[in-house]
């Protein structure tokens, strides 16, 4: 219960719009830790939301794959350069995204996960890395602006760091692979 | 079985949604940028030239209406001081401008560069900015336009997005506009596919002849 208020509390926060204002201001933020910040704040508050309506979930979203769908599409859609343009132009973008992130993306993200197969969850590990790696292709390689209102080099510190995060999530795999992970549970 | 179904529903939903959202936000998947939204929209919308005055390289002042007079304009935005994309962009330019019979230059049609950085584009500045792509100064003028919000306004109607950076330079998209002979904008077009830019504009050029 008090994980859900953690998650209330920072979803208000970041939906604040001096908060939001400065957080877009900044391209990098705005992808990288804005819209995380929301998934989270949707994961967190995801706790209450999933035990007051368990039946829902395990109805719906028996075997999580449902769930993990929602979460990459909503997650795919806003690495489309448009929409992240658009949150700052139009009101309503901005909205589905305080909306989507947090309650499409971060409450079946956590109903899901535990239900999911190992398999799944590879794929979708597998997924980020490409995603991840295809933005730093994009953002990195492009010379035009794909965003309107963001500066080039801008662009080019997102595709960095977008190449930092797919190295990150590798680097998780790898150790994954190479530890006994019966040994802490 | 029963638990099957219902996933499988589910998923089906989602997908949906999915496919939704994606049509939506991309414009029935033709847009995946605000640049190509814009282009979209615009050639949608053709929204008329906004009455600007200009002020040319030979420091003559008339407005555009004045200067288009019926005719097709080939316009392009740029700054002198740019040094990436605009020195590329004009100097595509004139390979249009070149790739158009002479017949058609100054009778049907005109070309037009127009600075948004009005305090360092000088009649001056642009004078020699122009001797650089071969531009006449005639049936191809080099122009600024000096007041602030017919500045802004232009820009505005056809989504050229400027954003100026600290170093004096600035940010901005490029493309080729083709104006029709209505004063309406007829084409945003890509100013790296110098082929594709000049067919159309013979198009557009061809059709006037067959009306005459």
């Amino acid at each position: 219960m008090k994980q859900a208020i953690y998650g209330l509390i920072l979803y208000i926060f970041l939906i604040l719009p001096p908060v939001a204002n400065l957080l877009e201001s900044i391209m990098i933020i705005h992808m990288h830790m804005q819209m995380p910040l929301l998934v989270f704040s949707g994961f967190l508050m995801g706790r209450y939301v999933i035990t007051r309506f368990s039946s829902f979930f395990e109805k719906w979203n028996s075997n999580g794959i449902p769930g993990i769908l929602l979460f990459v599409i909503i997650w795919s859609y806003w690495m489309v350069p448009r929409a992240m343009d658009e949150a700052l132009t139009l009101q309503s973008v901005e909205m589905f995204k305080f909306i989507s992130l947090p309650f499409l993306a971060g409450i079946p993200l956590r109903d899901s996960w535990k239900k999911l197969h190992a398999i799944g969850k590879d794929i979708l590990f597998i997924y980020f890395i490409s995603m991840l790696i295809l933005m730093a292709w994009i953002y990195i390689g492009a010379d035009d602006q794909i965003c309107n209102n963001y500066l080039i080099v801008e662009q080019k510190t997102l595709g960095w760091g977008s190449l930092a995060l797919a190295a990150c999530v590798l680097l998780y795999l790898l150790q994954l692979l190479f530890t006994d992970q019966s040994e802490y549970q | 079985m029963i638990q099957n179904k219902q996933n499988l529903i589910a998923i089906s939903l989602v997908l949906l949604f999915g496919v939704v959202i994606f049509f939506i936000g991309t414009d029935g998947f033709q847009a995946f940028t605000t640049e190509s939204a814009r282009s979209y929209q615009l050639m949608q919308n053709q929204p008329s030239f906004p009455p600007v005055t200009l002020e040319d390289s030979n420091e003559r002042t008339y407005s555009f209406n004045e200067f288009a007079d019926g005719k097709y304009v080939f316009i392009t935005f740029m700054y002198t001081n740019c040094g990436t994309v605009c020195p590329q962009l004009e100097f595509n330019m004139a390979d249009v401008y070149q790739s158009i019979p002479e017949k058609y230059i100054g009778e049907d049609i005109v070309f037009l560069s127009i600075s948004f950085d009005p305090t360092r584009d000088t009649p001056e500045v642009l004078a020699k900015y122009r001797t650089y792509f071969d531009s006449d100064g005639e049936t191809w003028r080099m122009a600024r336009v000096n007041q602030q919000d017919e500045l802004n306004r232009m820009l505005d109607t056809l989504g050229v997005v400027v954003i100026p950076d600290n170093n004096g330079n600035f940010q901005h998209n490029s493309a080729f506009y083709l104006i029709g002979q209505n004063g309406r904008l007829l084409e945003v077009m890509d100013y790296t596919k110098i082929q594709e830019a000049s067919e159309t504009v013979l198009d557009y050029l061809g059709e006037t002849e067959d009306t005459k």
